[in-house]
């Protein structure tokens, strides 16, 4: 009897656990296949995308200062901001960074090709590359710029968001310094280390419904060009330098698909697979902190931005309101929370859960690391929450401004007189809600994927995840009350 | 297939909707004799003064609009009503957006909070750089569907660690 029930309760082998369910969509859809593999079609994917983006630039330079009049505003941070985090998140992993146009002219300038392949060789690739071709500092190949650099930004999100000019500055110097790294620095070291986007984008694929991975491991570690990391006269080398072979997450592979057009061994597909269930290791304490750091900002955006408190924004107005004391107490609280506060919230839960569990065999660090999964599907949900009244309050502001895209008073499509009118708003609520208790419920699952890897004993694992969780109810109770309460 | 309808699961639902059902009795017997309130409400960039307003189902509102620097609007969803206000004048114009037609002079309007929850009002005219962020909470309790949620969320959290409970590890098979 004791050992019957000793078998049934011992954990699922890990071998069985870690193969989810996932379904492979080049093998069902040859045309996708062929066509993410034509040399050109990043090329494609991408033009549109500049061209809009220089139209954004124009706009904000020389557009109407008024916001919600200029199309960079209205379709960067409405528009293209909701369907990022709602759909190209959840549902494509890094699919933005596929049509993505900052490293549009750095790769050009390295590539001296916007569609070709030039075969050769440049340190740790058969392509042959221009520029200086330098490594990036082992000490900075993490995530910590990206996570102060967008923790900087967000310090002036009220200004960002609402200036044309403030986002085209910030467009039109990342864009810049995409183009003079690559000059510099091998591959896609802007995208890798500094691009403020990235680390999220990064952090949240992670939870993507989709994923590109190697068919088959056993023909890479037989594989004897590794074409996909060195490039082959079919395809680029990987820009993230990313190996096929070993990866296993969404987050540093930019679906910019040269892999797949550069392995000799057509072992590289597409897959669909469960939401928040495959990609569930944190790897380090800048992973961490950038979980902490997203999910700290979508709660102060929604105090400050979308609550009703006239001074905090006054505060974070402060190119408009001067007032230096209320934008540095903002921001430091911002900081503060975001870097501090909640990471040693999320730290004592863990050393909580661990002396309730009495896992001594466990270390903090391993624990802390491996937990923080929880915040991810929750932050995302998070964000998503934060963003649906945007869209929905805020929607019809795309129609107008499609017609008058530098709100000079042109009527290109007739729409310009459009008026603004809330979409629903009353029911966002009610969106919101389930959305919230998702990210709650895909951060309990996860916290309990990780944890079973870690511990054996069920008890363990059960006594240690009960703090964190508790903070995370926590978390979805204080959305809840800005959202709805 | 049949362990994919495990009875855990089925425990899950019910604990998440008795967690619900817990939430909303919280706040289902809450009954406040209705009054009449009158408000006034001042706007000024991005804001309103005040901020939050509270009120009990059935109340009667009898707002007075009032902008302090520029032309303001307010939007207040779910009720149906759009009005803006001069900074020059005691008096202000409504209309109700979902009949469209234009705005009426009046010095004074009234409403009756009749749907609970929170509800923004927002700023329709643009008055200035954050102006799209300019909005204030009308909360008509009891606000179910708070108490209901957080009840949801506490249930999901106690269904869950059910789920994961040491004795229900692979036991049912
Ligand atoms: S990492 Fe940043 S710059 Fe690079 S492709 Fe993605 S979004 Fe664009
Ligand atoms: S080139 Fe193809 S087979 Fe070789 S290591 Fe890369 S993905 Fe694997
Ligand atoms: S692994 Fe590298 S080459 Fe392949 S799609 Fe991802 S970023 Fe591109
Ligand atoms: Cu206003």
């Amino acid at each position: 009897m004791a050992t019957a029930e000793r078998i049934l309760t011992e954990p699922v082998p890990q071998e069985i656990e870690k193969k989810p369910w996932r379904f492979d969509v080049f093998a069902h859809l040859p045309w996708l296949k062929g066509l993410v593999r034509m040399r050109s079609f990043q090329f494609l994917v991408i033009l549109p995308n500049l061209f809009l983006f220089y139209l954004f630039l124009i706009a904000g330079f020389f557009g109407t200062p008024i916001g919600n009049r200029n199309i960079i505003i209205v379709f960067v941070w409405i528009l293209w901001w909701f369907v990022l985090i709602a759909v190209m998140m959840p549902f494509g992993s890094r699919l933005w960074c596929t049509m993505c146009p900052l490293p549009f002219f750095g790769d050009w300038l390295q590539r001296r090709s916007v569609v070709g392949v030039r075969s050769g060789k440049s340190p740790g690739t058969l392509n042959k590359f221009f520029g200086l071709q330098k490594r990036w500092p082992k000490r900075l190949s993490n995530i910590w710029l990206q996570n102060f650099g967008f923790l900087f930004l967000a310090t002036f999100s009220a200004l960002l968001v609402t200036r044309p000019l403030v986002s085209a500055i910030v467009f039109g110097v990342l864009i810049l310094l995409a183009a003079g790294m690559a000059l510099v620095y091998r591959l896609r070291t802007f995208c890798n280390y500094i691009c403020p986007i990235s680390g999220f984008l990064s952090l949240y694929a992670m939870t993507s419904t989709v994923e590109l991975r190697s068919a088959d491991k056993e023909v890479c570690l037989k594989c004897t060009t590794k074409s996909c990391i060195r490039g082959s006269d079919k395809g680029w080398a990987c820009p993230w330098n990313v190996y096929m072979g070993k990866l296993d997450r969404n987050n540093y592979c930019g679906l910019c698909f040269e892999c797949v057009k550069s392995c000799p061994n057509d072992n590289i597909s597409l897959y669909l697979r469960p939401f928040s269930t495959s990609d569930v290791a944190l790897r380090g304490y800048d992973e961490v902190w950038k979980a902490c750091i997203m999910l700290m900002l979508a709660f102060s955006y929604s105090i400050v931005l979308l609550g009703p408190w006239g001074w905090l924004k006054d505060w974070a107005n402060i190119s408009e309101k001067h007032n230096w004391g209320g934008f540095g107490m903002f921001a430091a609280g911002q900081a503060l929370l975001a870097l501090v506060i909640f990471p040693a919230l999320f730290y004592l839960s863990i050393r909580l859960g661990k002396w309730y569990a009495r896992a001594d065999d466990v270390s903090t660090k391993e624990l802390f690391l491996k937990y923080a999964y929880m915040l991810v599907p929750m932050g995302l949900l998070a964000w998503i929450a934060f963003s649906v009244p945007l869209i929905m309050v805020n929607g019809s502001y795309i129609v107008s401004v499609a017609s008058d895209p530098l709100g000079w008073g042109m009527n290109l499509l007739g729409t310009a007189e459009f008026p603004w009118k809330p979409l629903w708003p009353q029911w966002v609520p009610f969106a919101q809600v389930p959305i919230l208790l998702a990210g709650l419920y895909f951060g309990l699952r996860g916290l309990h994927k990780v944890g079973s890897q870690l511990f054996k004993d069920p008890t363990q694992l059960f006594r240690s995840m009960i703090p964190p969780a508790v903070l995370l109810l926590g978390v979805t109770v204080l959305f809840l009350k800005l959202f709805i309460g | 297939m049949k362990h994919l309808i495990d009875s855990k699961y089925v425990r899950l639902a019910v604990v998440i909707v008795l967690g619900g059902l817990a939430g909303f009795l919280f706040t289902a017997f809450h009954l406040a004799p209705p009054q009449d309130r009158s408000i006034t409400i001042t706007a000024h960039k991005y804001a309103y003064d005040p901020p939050v307003l509270q009120v009990n189902r059935g109340d009667r509102i009898h707002l007075h609009l009032v902008a302090q620097d520029v032309t303001h609007g307010f939007y207040l969803e779910g009720y149906n009503l759009e009005a803006k206000m001069r900074p020059e004048n005691d008096t202000f114009w409504v209309r109700h957006p979902s009949q469209g037609g234009d705005f009426e002079e009046v010095d004074e309007v009234s409403f009756v909070a009749s749907r609970p929850g929170k509800f923004r009002y927002r700023c329709s005219i643009t008055c200035g750089y954050m102006h799209p962020f300019m909005q204030g909470e009308l909360i008509v309790r009891p606000n179910h569907l708070f108490s209901t949620s957080v009840g949801l969320s506490m249930g999901l959290l106690l269904g869950m660690l059910l789920v994961f409970r040491p004795s229900s590890q692979g036991v049912k098979k």
